[in-house]
Parts: structure tokens; sequence; C-alpha cells
């Protein structure tokens, strides 16, 4: 009995390996299968399009073609949407940065008439479903001269980037002591210099983790471009549905676009991942 | 080097108020320090002192100018937090020299090399200054925290508990070490503290402050030796001075101090205030003594019974009933048994009377002169 006892606890853990091991393989199919599925799609010819499953002739003209560099997707500048779509959620995370940083310390630090107010209004703009805006918005951008344009949509980005940052760095900062900057102050420092040399360099991990979210938010945003964007400044999201419309769909067109388009977000999110998951969990848990 | 004066301050956060009508001056190179319990307004005065919080009412000048609307980098004072307060981010060495980089202070890095080092070498953490504050332990926190007062010459030093969170063998170790730093003899120092053998052991002068009012200012003796009131006679000594409720009669010797219940008689030297004033006769702990055969002239003598002993290290605490009065004595003598009648004695010269009403002590060496007239 003494003898057999560990090599049935040894069998009943392996059991529980194999378990574990099964459903985390399940899981990663579940959660990849799309995926995979796409990226089988942007390598279909043509002709197999709609005949094969798995096995197919692979080719990368899907690629070429959707970046111009092969015939196939003329009058699409797919190049320009991708273009269009850095340049616009670059901006709009520099905007929201730049106006949200000092907002968030502001609202940690002080609490003056309609503080509060004023946050939870920012914070309606991302519970409030986009489309109830959408047309107002369509309406005053047409009038404003502000449709389709690269201002018009970093703009309307605020919308989604501001909330995120103010509200995340905002617990930032508040887990921070005052006495921290009361300190400095006391140290002969102003209280612009005790920000930048004290508080700022320890809320940089969740001004990188803001900076990620944001970015993707407004990366992946579909509506606001939809309405309020035509040829100048759309985005790849809307863009990439180009090769649907006329008189053939091309599946594997978009599907090669999409996954061209997941590209920065996935550079971005691995450049910064170091800070992303201890930004994300410091900020948001107080101890 | 300067002196400190704080005028009529006020201090309300909404509908509290913290602080009430502060005056009190420090003279240049004083050591002071402000008595209080949690929640007195302690942290609150030295925050208006620093220029961290604008006071509601009221002025507050260093070395003779009113700094009131001047802000803290601008004041030349240093502080030293309570949680100490120190740059995470920052080494030992960063954090004692950073305000010998800032603008106003700036000295040349030699310069700030030297001084830092010269400090820490006093302090003891000489070979902690490469370390972050998170690799040090809370005692070598706040040695770095102090330090960091002391390496500019500040008009004041401003130091909020800095003591508080150490054990108590490193408290009494820092206690003595911090009067002796030649950066604190010359310089005023305002000591906040909720610990009143602290206040004693640094202060050469204390106030004592309780809910935003001072109640007190004197050297450590005066405080001791004439409390106040009943507020200040607690505050100090530890256990707590005994405070029996009862009354002044007039008895064939003279002014006596009765009990409610009548079980303690003391004949008082004359009589402070008119016969059926109710007062509270206090005694403190360690100016008690248990009788063992003879008590020694020209003292007060209680007979009791022994109601509780506890040992607080050498010596004993005793808690004596006398009738409805609990009265606790320090002793050094030997074991008591609970039960056991005793005789305690004082020497009458340590009595203390309060007003019951308004707790304020009644001066015992002064009659009251219409109090005698009238009877």
């Amino acid at each position: 009995m003494d003898d057999n006892a560990p090599h049935g606890r040894k069998s009943r853990v392996r059991a529980s390996d194999v378990v574990t091991n099964v459903l985390t393989v399940a899981y990663f199919v579940f959660a990849l299968f799309p995926v995979f599925w796409i990226l089988l799609l942007s390598l279909k010819p043509d002709k197999q399009l709609s005949t094969t499953y798995f096995v197919f002739d692979p080719t990368l003209e899907n690629y070429t073609a959707v970046l111009g560099l092969s015939q196939g997707a003329e009058g699409i500048p797919f190049v320009r949407f991708f273009f269009n779509s850095l340049v616009i959620s670059f901006g709009a995370v520099a905007i929201a940065l730049l106006v949200g940083v000092p907002a968030a310390y502001a609202a940690a630090r002080w609490k003056f008439r309609g503080s509060e107010s004023l946050l939870f209004t920012l914070l309606s703009f991302r519970f409030a479903p986009e489309l109830t805006v959408i047309i107002p918005l369509y309406v005053i951008y047409q009038k404003l001269g502000l449709f389709d344009s690269y201002v018009g949509m970093i703009w309307v980005y605020q919308l989604i980037a501001l909330p995120f940052v103010v509200w995340i760095l905002r617990s930032y900062f508040q887990d921070l002591s005052p006495e921290l900057e009361q300190s400095a102050l006391l140290d002969g420092y102003t209280r612009v210099r005790a920000f930048f040399l004290i508080v700022a360099p320890l809320v940089r991990p969740g001004i990188a983790a803001v900076s990620l979210i944001s970015f993707i938010f407004a990366w992946n945003n579909f509506v606001f471009p939809l309405i309020l964007t035509a040829s100048h400044a759309q985005t790849v999201t809307v863009g990439a549905l180009s090769f649907l419309g006329g008189e053939k769909p091309r599946y594997n067109f978009t599907a090669a676009a999409a996954l061209i388009a997941a590209i920065p977000p996935l550079i971005l999110a691995f450049s910064i991942q170091r800070y992303l998951v201890r930004g994300l969990s410091f900020g948001a848990v107080k101890g | 080097m300067a002196t400190l004066s704080l005028q009529g301050l006020r201090k309300e956060y909404g509908d509290l108020v913290a602080l009430d009508e502060l005056n009190l001056d420090v003279r240049d190179g004083e050591f002071f320090v402000l008595l209080g319990p949690s929640g007195a307004g302690k942290t609150t005065t030295l925050k208006c002192i620093a220029g961290l919080e604008t006071p509601t009412a009221g002025r507050v000048e260093i070395d003779g100018r009113d700094v009131t609307d001047v802000e803290p980098y601008d004041r030349n004072v240093a502080m030293a937090f309570e949680n100490y307060a120190l740059y995470p981010q920052k080494t030992a060495f960063q954090n004692m020299s950073f305000p010998l980089n800032s603008k106003r202070y700036r000295v040349s890095e030699e310069e700030a090399r030297k001084r830092v080092e010269r400090v820490a070498e006093t302090l003891g953490i000489r070979h902690l200054l490469q370390r972050l504050p998170r690799e040090l332990s809370g005692g070598q926190r706040q040695r770095v925290a102090l330090g960091r007062v002391l390496v500019r010459p500040a008009d004041v030093f401003l130091l909020d508990e800095p003591l508080s969170h150490l054990d108590a063998k490193l408290q009494m170790q820092m206690r003595a070490e911090l009067r002796s730093l030649g950066e604190m003899q010359n310089t005023t120092s305002f000591y906040v503290s909720h610990d009143y053998r602290e206040a004693l052991a640094l202060g050469d002068r204390i106030g004592v402050l309780r809910e935003g009012r001072l109640v007190q200012m004197g050297t450590g003796e005066e405080v001791w030796q004439r409390p106040a009131d009943t507020f200040v006679a607690r505050t100090f000594g530890q256990p707590e001075i005994n405070l029996v409720a009862g009354e002044l009669v007039d008895g064939p010797e003279g002014c006596l101090f009765r009990s409610r219940d009548g079980e303690i008689e003391v004949l008082l030297p004359n009589r402070p205030a008119p016969p059926g004033t109710s007062v509270e006769l206090g005694i403190r702990p360690l100016d008690l003594e248990v009788a063992d055969g003879e008590t020694p002239p020209d003292t007060v003598k209680l007979a009791g019974r022994v109601y509780v002993v506890e040992r607080l290290g050498r010596e004993l605490e005793v808690t004596v009933k006398i009738g409805e009065n609990l009265i606790a004595v320090v002793t050094g003598k030997g074991s008591k048994d609970p039960d056991e009648q005793v005789t305690i004695f004082f020497s009458s010269s340590r009595l203390l009377l309060f007003e019951a009403e308004t707790g304020r002590r009644i001066d015992l060496e002064q009659e009251d002169v219409e109090a005698i007239n009238r009877a």
C-alpha cells in the first residue's frame, strides 16, 4: 500500500495535466481558427476561392495585388488607407496623451467644482453607442469642412482615446502619494518640474499601457471612418471592405488586407508588452 | 536660522475646522515639539508652515517675513514626511542630493557629493547610498528622509513624526541621536509627534494641540509639573495620571478635598476656591508609592485594597481600590497580591487640582482671597 500510494498520486497528477493541456489546446483552436481561416483565405487563388477548404495552390498574389504591386485591385488604394490609419491613429493617441495626461493628473489631485461630472461625461463617451451620435456628427462635419479630413478623424477619435487616457491614468496618479510632489516642492522645484522629474517617470508604465489600448481601439474603429470619410481620409477598416464591392467580391483580397492591417497593433503590443500586464494591473487595482 | 511665527492660523476643510486660531512663536534655533493625538491638526499645521496647504485665515511668518502666500519652493524650509516620501525611482544618494540640484538651492556637483556623504556618515547610512528606497528597511528609509532634510541649510526644519514607524529600540536610539546632530542644533526645528516621551526628550519647548487648538505651551518641565488642564495632564505619562472626582469642603484643619464617595480625603495647603466647588484631584502614578511600614513625614496617606497587579518590566503597576476609586501606582517594591490591604502615600507637593467643569488646573500655591473673605 505504502509503495503504491506515491504511484497513485503520480498518475492522478498526470491525468489532470492531460486534461489541462487538452482544454488549453481546445481553447487555442477555438480562438485561433478564425485567424487561421483568414490566413488560408488570403493565400487562395481566385479560382479555388469557393471550391476548396484546406487543400489548394497557395499564392502570394493577393498580397501583392492589395499592395498595388501586381494587377487585380486597381482603383482601391489600400496603401493609402493603411497610411491614413497610421496617421490618424497615432495622431489621435498623441493628442489624447497631450490633453489627457495633464487632465488625469488634475483629476487625481484636485477636486474642483464639477470635476466629477466632467469625468463622468468623459466616460459616457465610451458607453454611449457611436451610432447615436454619428448622424449629427456627419452633418456637423459636413458644415465645418471636417468631413473626410485627418483633423476631423483625429478629433472624433478623441471620443475613443481620451476617456481611456484620463480614467486609467487618473488611478495611476491617485496611487502615488501626493507627498512625493510636495517633497519635491520643498526641495526647491516648481510644480511643473516636480511633475516631470518625479511623477511622470513613475507613471510611465501606465502611459505605455493606455497608449497601446487607445491605439488599438482607434485603429480598429469602423463606424466613424465609415460615415465620416470618403476617399481622402479613409482607414484600413473601411478600406478593406472595398474589395467586396463591385461585380465580383474578392474575399481573398479582403483577407490579405485584414492581415496586413493587423501588423501595426501587433508590433506595438510586442514592443511594449513588458509594461503592459504590469501597467494594466498596477493602476486599475488599488492596493 | 530663523524665527517662525504663526498668527491666528485657521484652516477649514468644508465644515471641519482643523486649526482654530493657532498662535505660536518659535525662537531662532529652537527645537519645538508640537504634541497631540491623531487628528488634532499637527500635520495640517506643518503643511501650512511649508506652504503645502493654504490657511483659511491667519499668517505664517518666517524670519519676520510674511510667507502666507509664498510658494513652498520659495520658503526655504525642509520637511521630513511621516511616510518618508522618498522618490522610489531614485537611489538614496539621488534622493538626498535632489534638493541640491534644484535651481534654487543648487550647489556644484562636487559640493553636493561631499555634503551628502558627510550627512550620510553622520546618519550611518553611507554604505546604503546606492540602494533604492524599496531595498531599504523602515529605519534606513527614515534616515534617508532625514538626510534629505539635513543636506540643505534651510531656515526651518519641519519634521512630521519621523520616528513613529520605527520599532521601540530604534526609536530610542534615534531620539538620542537626533538632538546631537550638528545641523539640528543650529536650525530652528518644528517637530510633530503624538508621543509624549519623544516630546519631553527632544523639545526645548512643547506645544500641546487638541482639536485644532493650542492648549498649552512651555518647557517639558512646565507641561509636566503644571499642566494647563486635565487633557494635558493625561497626555503626559504612562500609566495615565489618576483623576479623582470630588469637591472642596472646609474641615477643622483647613480646606479638604473629598472624593464623591467620601472615601478619600486630602488636606490641601490652602483654600484655592470656595467650599463646594466641584474639582478633580490629580496625582501621577509615578509620584505614588506603596508604604512599607513607616511612611516619610509630610506625605498624604491613603488606605485601600489591591485590585490588579501588572508587571511593567522591572516595575509594577498596582491598581488600588479605595472606596469606588481606582488609583494606579507604579512601584519598584516587591510583589503585591490582589485583595491585600495596603497604604499608599504621596508628597503633597505633587498634588494637582483641576476644576471639574472646565478641566482647568487650579493653582494650589495661591489662596483664593475672596473665598477666605466669604468664609
